[in-house]
């Protein structure tokens, strides 16, 4: 199962643990190194080399050994590119891990790996510290061009493009179909009309909760709190991200209502310590009418091996948005992007490699084959893929926010965002004075000069 | 980066007992031998721990940029450390290690002293109990901190299931700040007590018998015994479990990482917490490793402070 950081999903790491993974890894990488010595790579305009070996960096995308998505993806390339080799080097699922281990690689010099898939988040800190090639410098504007709208300008920093988007992700509603069918309700496009339904379901069907998402002190909660304060009209920043603007009422607005989802009990208080797993197993365990998550949430929660529940039960849509506003609400925007280690010595295959995973062939493969939302709009659209998932059919209904990681102290932001609305959630602070910390520290975090500061 | 180093200085120790009625001379030439064949283990130990602590210090009093290739290092400076001090974060990590140290330290100290005298009594099946008790003490500290998770977790925890059986409600013990703070104190003292009763059981089965002879004589309680006999013996080895665990409590890292990335908000960030944020999250090597050195300078501070509440020097047994 995919997550956004998912600290309690895998195994956590002690801070030495860390280091020895980050030395394995390092040396992981090194062997596959020595395997690729030899392979030369010819030919000189972008992406048109034909023979050599590349290491792959990449955190487990779905499925596990022969149906592995990435050896799937691999073994197809190969089959189209039969002198490339590619070597896959498993990453870390935990995104910080995974982003702490290829920052010292790089940044120590390394040429391996020459490619890794990166969260989208990441263009802006990785562009800054030179830690991936600026690809819009290798690739025409036509190849950027074929991907859906919005996602080429998330993977842009200072003008330059740094990451080809491999596949997206968003936020969904999931809802209990049998129920609200058998209480005569329809799929909330508000957040007041969702919080009365729960109510309604949970006093009569005697069902232990209504709504869980994700409340942890963690990125996951920015991405939630991101689509509230979108639907009630806030932005975290302007548009240059100069100024924080979290001292606004859209944003006491969007505070205050989550947690009242809390203090009215149609969420568990215990959501202020869940994660992705967590929120989607209580809502697979049968325990809860709605559920917030990410595209993985469908089959997931239809899958009997994980989960109770039956596509006769479980129904998708667009997350609702706020008493007044225009439906749908805003889903946040995750997934990944590919990025090429500008001190590779095979950037021409390195470009093959992800000029390939941005094709047709293989776009379809993540899409039908593993339900991931695609990013290349004409393989999204396509009828094929639409009528493969009921996700991938409300894909083109839903309305997109990013995350502001246009500022290369993204993560500093974050953390100033998610600590204190995870505070807010707590009941430890009210929304305002909460908020205004958050304004806080995110003035700081977007005027430091080192990162973010603390 | 809390790692105290006391390797150095140590071969001296093969020059340090010659056989008795040997020349000056030969003693210089066994000393310099010393010092030869312990060169290699040395100059590894300067490699792989004094290189790397040096190096942070440096890292803290400089501007940091970790880019592509390596760290660019510019000017000398001390904005690391004063955006540490301008920051609510800092000081409240510090505040939160500072008091997280003493009172996990305070209570593993009484229960493990008391865990002591009781095995020290014991005749029969001492070696069992003892390996019972190292059991949460052999364990490593990320298996503890999941099992404590699925204890303290919200919704299918142990004790909320308890807590609700005996109608008390819905505990949500990692999610709310007071409860989050004492439930991670709980794990720590549940797994470190045993270490503490370890190490004070050595230190009483050294302790000379006739003197508890004497005091019997004199017609002493057993309380007086041990407030006045037991105690101030045992004062070296007290010293030494405190040291210890002051300088692992102090870099407190496992548990909120695991049971709460430093959450509710950020009620359980430690100081490594926050240092390994700044530097692997936000890629601030410098604010990084001034929390680091910072927190290696406190952590000495302290163990010196409480050496001298004891008044020993390690090593220095009976005073």
């Amino acid at each position: 199962m995919r997550t956004v950081t998912s600290r309690r999903s895998i195994w956590p790491r002690s801070r030495r643990g860390l280091c020895i993974a980050a030395v394995a890894a390092t040396g992981a990488i090194a062997l596959a190194a020595c395997g690729s010595s030899g392979g030369g790579s010819t030919g000189s305009s972008g992406g048109s080399a034909t023979s050599g070996t590349i290491v792959w960096s990449a955190s487990p995308i779905a499925g596990s050994g022969a149906t592995d998505t990435r050896t799937v993806l691999i073994k197809a390339f190969e089959k189209a590119y039969p002198k490339i080799k590619v070597t896959l080097v498993s990453a870390s699922t935990n995104t910080d891990t995974n982003r702490a281990t290829l920052a010292t690689t790089i940044s120590g010099g390394s040429s391996t790996p020459d490619v890794f898939m990166g969260d989208v988040i990441w263009p802006a800190q990785f562009g800054a510290h030179q830690l991936a090639l600026p690809l819009s410098k290798y690739l025409p504007a036509s190849y950027f061009g074929k991907f859906a709208p919005g996602l080429i300008q998330g993977a842009t920093y200072k003008g330059q493009v740094y990451g080809s988007p491999l596949f997206e992700d968003q936020g969904f509603l999931y809802y209990r179909k049998d129920l609200l069918a058998k209480y005569h309700l329809a799929v909330p496009k508000t957040w007041e009309q969702l919080e009365s339904e729960a109510k309604q379901i949970q006093s009569k069907a005697g069902i232990k909760y209504g709504f869980v998402w994700e409340g942890d002190s963690y990125e996951g909660l920015t991405c939630d709190f991101m689509e509230y304060l979108t639907d009630a009209g806030g932005t975290v920043t302007n548009s240059s991200f100069t100024k924080a603007t979290l001292d606004s009422p859209a944003a006491v607005r969007a505070a205050t209502f989550m947690r009242s989802l809390i203090t009215s009990g149609v969420t568990p208080n215990a959501v202020t310590t869940f994660q992705e797993p967590q929120a989607m197993n209580v809502f697979a365990a049968g325990q809860s009418v709605f559920l917030r998550n990410w595209d993985y949430g469908y089959s997931y929660a239809t899958t009997p091996a994980t989960s109770k529940l039956t596509t006769s039960q479980v129904g998708v849509a667009p997350l609702p948005t706020f008493q007044g506003e225009s439906y749908p609400g805003y889903s946040n925007i995750g997934g990944w992007n590919l990025y090429i280690n500008p001190h590779s010595k095979h950037i021409n295959l390195d470009l093959t490699f992800i000029k390939w995973l941005a094709s047709t062939q293989a776009q379809d493969i993540l899409a039908e084959k593993y339900s991931e939302i695609p990013t290349v709009e004409s393989v999204r659209t396509s009828s094929a893929v639409i009528s493969s998932n009921p996700v991938l059919a409300i894909v083109p209904k839903t309305r997109l926010v990013p995350r502001p990681a246009g500022t290369p102290n993204y993560p500093a932001l974050s953390t100033a965002i998610y600590t204190n609305v995870n505070a807010i959630l707590a009941g430890s602070v009210s929304p305002s004075a909460g908020l205004a910390a958050a304004q806080n520290q995110a003035a700081s975090a977007l005027t430091s000069t080192s990162g973010g500061g603390l | 980066m809390t790692t105290i180093s006391s390797a150095a200085g140590q071969p001296a120790v093969t020059a340090a007992a010659p056989p008795a009625g040997r020349p000056d001379v030969n003693r210089r030439k066994l000393a310099r031998m010393g010092w030869i064949f312990a060169a290699p283990a040395l100059i590894f130990v300067a490699g792989v721990t004094i290189f790397p602590i040096l190096y942070s210090v440096v890292m803290s009093l400089r501007n940091v940029n970790a880019t592509g290739n390596g760290f660019v290092m510019t000017g000398v400076t001390g904005a690391n450390y004063s955006a540490l001090i301008h920051a609510a974060v800092w000081r409240y990590a510090l505040g939160f290690t500072i008091v997280y140290t003493i009172i996990t330290v305070v209570v593993e100290l009484v229960l493990g002293t008391a865990i002591a005298l009781v095995l020290e009594r014991l005749t029969a099946g001492r070696g069992w109990m003892m390996a019972l008790l190292l059991i949460p003490w052999s364990m490593i500290t990320v298996i503890n901190a999941e099992l404590w998770g699925y204890i303290y977790e919200g919704t299918y925890g142990a004790l909320q299931a308890i807590f609700q059986a005996i109608g008390l409600g819905h505990p949500n013990i990692l999610g709310t700040s007071t409860p989050a703070i004492i439930g991670m104190m709980v794990a720590d003292i549940w797994k470190t007590t045993p270490f503490v009763a370890i190490i004070v059981l050595a230190g009483l089965v050294m302790l000379p018998g006739d003197i508890y002879e004497a005091a019997e004589i004199d017609g002493a309680s057993g309380w007086y015994t041990f407030w006045h006999v037991t105690l101030p013996l045992l004062r070296p080895t007290l010293a030494l479990a405190v040291m210890f665990r002051v300088l692992q409590a102090f870099g407190l890292f496992d548990l909120p990482y695991v049971l709460t990335g430093g959450g509710p908000g950020t009620a359980t960030t430690s100081l490594a917490v926050l240092g390994y944020d700044a530097m692997f999250k936000n890629l601030d090597f410098g604010g990084g490793a001034a929390v680091a050195t910072s927190t290696a300078l406190l952590v000495l501070l302290g163990c010196l402070l409480s050496l001298r509440t004891f008044r020993v020097q390690v090593g220095k047994e009976n005073t």
